[in-house]
């Protein structure tokens, strides 16, 4: 498996370097959404509950049926790609970041505007600060599960690792099939592994201190 | 003062049962609400799907692979997948799960989690193929793809869920005298099942997902129709199967939600 | 009436019981629990003699091994070292589950199972020990009886619609099921606000007379302990016994600098603590039953030359205290409960009527004896002549 993967380094590295900016551009994409969502929403139980409904409902379709749906408009390529990664991306923040937003005390709320802070003061100043925490873990869930979709999605032409898996697969039998897909698999594991490390430090560095457990 | 702050029962016992009553039989009625939206969306996607079936125009092999017999079988096959791997799943993680929260396996237990959690970033689809070089294609080679990667939710929470449960409890049971298996079995078990069910929920779901995958191995289903409506670009048959594959997992969530609903240990 | 008036007679001395004894003697040949990776022992050799049907206090620092110590009674925790008798008999290698069924426990806020009723929690041990559905039934019924609360209104209630004295009073109902002669508390009533731990210690002295249990406690309120102890033990750290005697005893001559210390200041105050409502004379006041005549009963306290009268309801239990204008303004005496009327048990301290008294804002408290039954009034002049006199007997 060495040979194979200094052999083709240079094609790995590239397919990471897509896959893993598939998944970031994807994941900040559908965070900027969910939070402008969650946003919208938290203020209202009703709306709250119409939000969680859908992060819960489209959390369970599954991406390859996800993905079939949107090639019928978009044909093979990169859009359909982005939207089902982004679409998946988006579901776990949002709903933590309703959670989150839910969960800050309404006391601190209050105070803030007593002192005379705006409405979308308090908003970034006291309540996004406080729930960061909890968007945070979504964004890390959100990110492992859309390594693996950005695997399916190289099926329909999109970039990334999930390119090996599939010539491996094509090739089944033949040399390096075996390598192809283990390499394709190992790699996303660790750009995985490697990415939620960064998430945690993130997490270390914009998380107020005075709330770090 | 005295009487109160400790005892509300000698004030009106009526009114207050009747009003602890209300409400829990609010918090019924609420919890049946929500579960009957679920069902209607997906009612309502099967009849939008069955009208545009009737009505559509198909090419030959539309209509053959989308005859009503074709359709069914796939389902049929799409669910005897799911429903496989999940009894093996049920019977492997539950008691895997039971075994690491006991004294002589506790000690594993965080090991055994980091190990399953790293194993879950693997992608799916680079598992069906690795365990298709080794096993060839087909139904048997796709259920153990599957029970792998559904056996994490349940393992996890079962073991969440029987850590979660109060260990003064625990001792409570152990100090009147109830033996270790009793303990598990009368206290421990019972309340850990809406932590348990709802990691069998998410494992259903992930399976009846992933299951689509089985036709890059020869292992039929759903995901047959798109796949063939991707590499012969038919998008009727494409999207048919995406829709009923989406129709599938969320009735089988609904069902999961429905079963956790009703199993749900009253008092908590 | 003239019954339930009458104050019972408490049990002065508290070495010598007078009331019936159920319990079984306890006792702890050098007893150690040795943890492996420390150095110094737990428990390190305890002996001890717990009389049958006594309540023994085990007060001591956190972390002192009183806990611990009581765990090894019912072998939750396994003795490193030492012997454990029962009624004479050697316990130290029984089954620990045939054990633990003849030796009651309670824990802090109950330890009751939520997922299940207050009469299956109840009836856990008596299913155990083979009995059938109609006798764990009844049993049931009888020990919420016991502990002040009504069957039919909470036999088939969920821990979480009980209120937190109401919790602990099943915990206690639940530990008595099969009638072991031992009970184990365990800070019981560490997680309840003050007012209930009050009435909860005073139903504890009351079910302890009616049944005569040997009960240990553990306990890091020292007020508690002497409230409710016929002995204390007072432990350091190793679960040593620094001093094992009567509340009386230790208040007045503490074993230790360390005892002194721990008993804390106002060490003459605090006998105060020892006297309980029932010792004091109490005040026979007018009482009135619900739906009677209001002008009678206004009559008969102004022949008495008494300003007030207590209502009682059908079982005889203080629910107001009106005064005799609020009194004259209804025609039959109302079923009216006052939230806010100051009860306490014969068998509570002078400290618990002073407090009550205080919370209440009031210058007396209703008494209750048996079942809750009116026993008297206590002003709070009683109480300061009480405190007099104590402090005069310090000092002579």
């Amino acid at each position: 498996m060495w040979d194979y993967v200094l052999e083709r380094r240079e094609l790995i590295a590239f397919q990471a370097f897509q896959h893993v900016s598939l998944v970031v551009q994807c994941v900040l994409l559908g965070t900027v959404i969910a939070l402008a969502l969650a946003v919208l929403v938290y203020r209202s139980p009703a709306a709250t509950a119409l939000a969680n409904g859908v992060s819960a409902v489209g959390l369970t379709i599954p991406a390859f049926a996800l993905l079939g749906i949107l090639l019928a408009p978009f044909g093979f390529g990169i859009t359909p790609a982005v939207i089902a990664v982004t679409f998946y991306a988006a579901l776990p923040v949002l709903r933590n970041a309703v959670v989150g937003l839910a969960g800050v005390d309404r006391s601190l709320v209050e105070s803030a505007r007593g002192i005379g802070m705006s409405r979308s003061a308090v908003l970034f100043r006291v309540e996004l600060p406080l729930a960061w925490p909890v968007v945070l873990a979504g964004i890390r869930i959100s990110t492992q599960m859309v390594m693996g979709i950005a695997a399916i999605a190289a099926y329909v032409l999109g970039p990334g690792l999930g390119g090996l898996i599939f010539s491996g697969l094509s090739r089944l039998g033949g040399a390096n099939a075996l390598n192809s897909t283990l390499v394709g698999t190992i790699a996303i594991v660790l750009l995985a592994l490697v990415l939620d490390l960064l998430l945690v430090l993130a997490g270390r560095l914009t998380t107020p201190r005075g709330i770090r457990v | 003062m005295t009487l109160s702050t400790e005892t509300p029962q000698r004030g009106a016992p009526e009114s207050a049962t009747r009003r602890a009553d209300t409400a829990s039989d609010g918090a019924d009625r609420a919890g049946w609400r929500a579960l009957a939206t679920q069902p209607l969306l997906v009612l309502a996607g099967l009849l939008a799907f069955a009208v545009w079936r009737v009505n559509a125009t198909l090419t030959e092999t539309e209509a053959r692979q989308l005859g009503w017999a074709a359709l069914w079988r796939s389902t049929r096959e799409h669910l005897l997948l799911t429903v496989t791997a999940a009894v093996i799943v049920l019977a492997l993680a539950v008691p895997l799960g039971i075994a690491l929260t006991r004294a002589p396996l506790r000690r594993m237990s965080p090991l055994v989690i980091g190990v399953a959690n790293t194993g879950q970033a693997a992608p799916a689809i680079g598992l069906f193929v690795l365990l298709a070089t080794w096993l060839g294609f087909g139904f048997g080679t796709t259920v153990v793809a599957l029970v792998l990667y559904a056996a994490l939710p349940v393992l996890r929470n079962t073991m969440v869920g029987l850590q979660g449960v109060d260990p003064r409890l625990v001792e409570a049971g152990r100090g009147m005298g109830m033996s270790a298996a009793a303990v598990l079995f009368r206290v421990e078990l019972p309340l850990a099942v809406p932590v348990v069910l709802s990691g069998v929920r998410t494992a259903l779901v992930l399976l009846v997902g992933t299951a689509t995958l089985a036709t890059f191995i020869n292992g039929g289903g759903l995901g047959v129709l798109i796949n063939t409506g991707i590499t012969l670009s038919l998008d009727s048959l494409l999207v048919s199967g995406a829709v009923l594959v989406a129709l599938l997992a969320l009735a089988v969530d609904w069902l999961g939600r429905v079963v956790e609903h009703v199993a749900r240990p009253k008092g908590l | 009436m003239s019954e339930t008036t009458t104050p019972e007679t408490p049990a002065s001395d508290a070495a010598v019981p007078q009331r019936r004894v159920s319990g079984v003697a306890i006792r702890l040949d050098g007893v150690t629990k040795h943890y492996p990776g420390q150095d110094r022992p737990a428990v390190d050799d305890v002996d001890l003699e717990i009389p049958a049907g006594e309540t023994v206090m085990f007060v001591g620092p956190s972390g002192c091994g009183k806990t611990t110590l009581l765990k090894m009674l019912n072998r939750l925790i396994e003795p490193s070292g030492g012997r454990i008798h029962l009624d004479g008999e050697d316990v130290t290698d029984q089954d620990p589950d045939k054990l633990r069924r003849r030796i009651g426990y309670v824990i802090q806020a109950g330890g009751l199972f939520p997922h299940m009723t207050v009469a299956t929690n109840i009836g856990l041990v008596p299913r155990m020990l083979g009995w059938d559905k109609p006798r764990t039934a009844t049993r049931v019924d009888e020990l919420l009886d016991l502990v002040g609360l009504d069957p039919a209104v909470y036999r088939d209630r969920y821990p979480r619609e009980l209120s937190g004295g109401q919790q602990q009073r099943v915990g206690v109902a639940r530990a008595l099921a099969a009638d072991p002669p031992v009970l184990l508390m365990d800070e019981p009533f560490g997680a309840v606000d003050p007012v209930t731990r009050l009435r909860l210690q005073d139903e504890l002295l009351r079910i302890q007379e009616e049944l005569g249990k040997t009960i240990v406690f553990v306990t890091h309120d020292f007020d508690e302990a002497v409230k409710l102890g016929d002995r204390i033990v007072v432990f350091d750290i190793g679960a040593r016994v620094v001093q094992y005697d009567t509340p009386d005893a230790i208040l007045a001559s503490p074993a230790e600098e360390y005892v002194a210390d721990f008993v804390g200041a106002g060490a003459t105050l605090k006998q105060l603590t020892l006297t309980r409502v029932g010792d004091v004379e109490l005040e026979q006041v007018t009482t009135a039953a619900v739906g009677t005549d209001a002008a009678a009963a206004v009559a008969a306290a102004r022949a008495a030359g008494q300003d007030f009268v207590v209502v009682l309801d059908e079982r005889g239990r203080p629910i107001s205290w009106p005064t005799l204008a609020e009194l004259g303004r209804a025609t039959t005496v109302p079923a009216t409960v006052d939230p806010r009327l100051p009860v306490v048990g014969v068998r509570s301290t002078l400290n618990d009527a002073l407090d009550t008294m205080l919370a209440a804002s009031q210058g007396g408290v209703v008494v209750t004896g048996r079942r809750e039954a009116l026993a008297g009034v206590l002003k709070v002049e009683a109480v300061m002549a009480a405190i007099r006199r104590s402090r005069a007997e310090v000092a002579g």
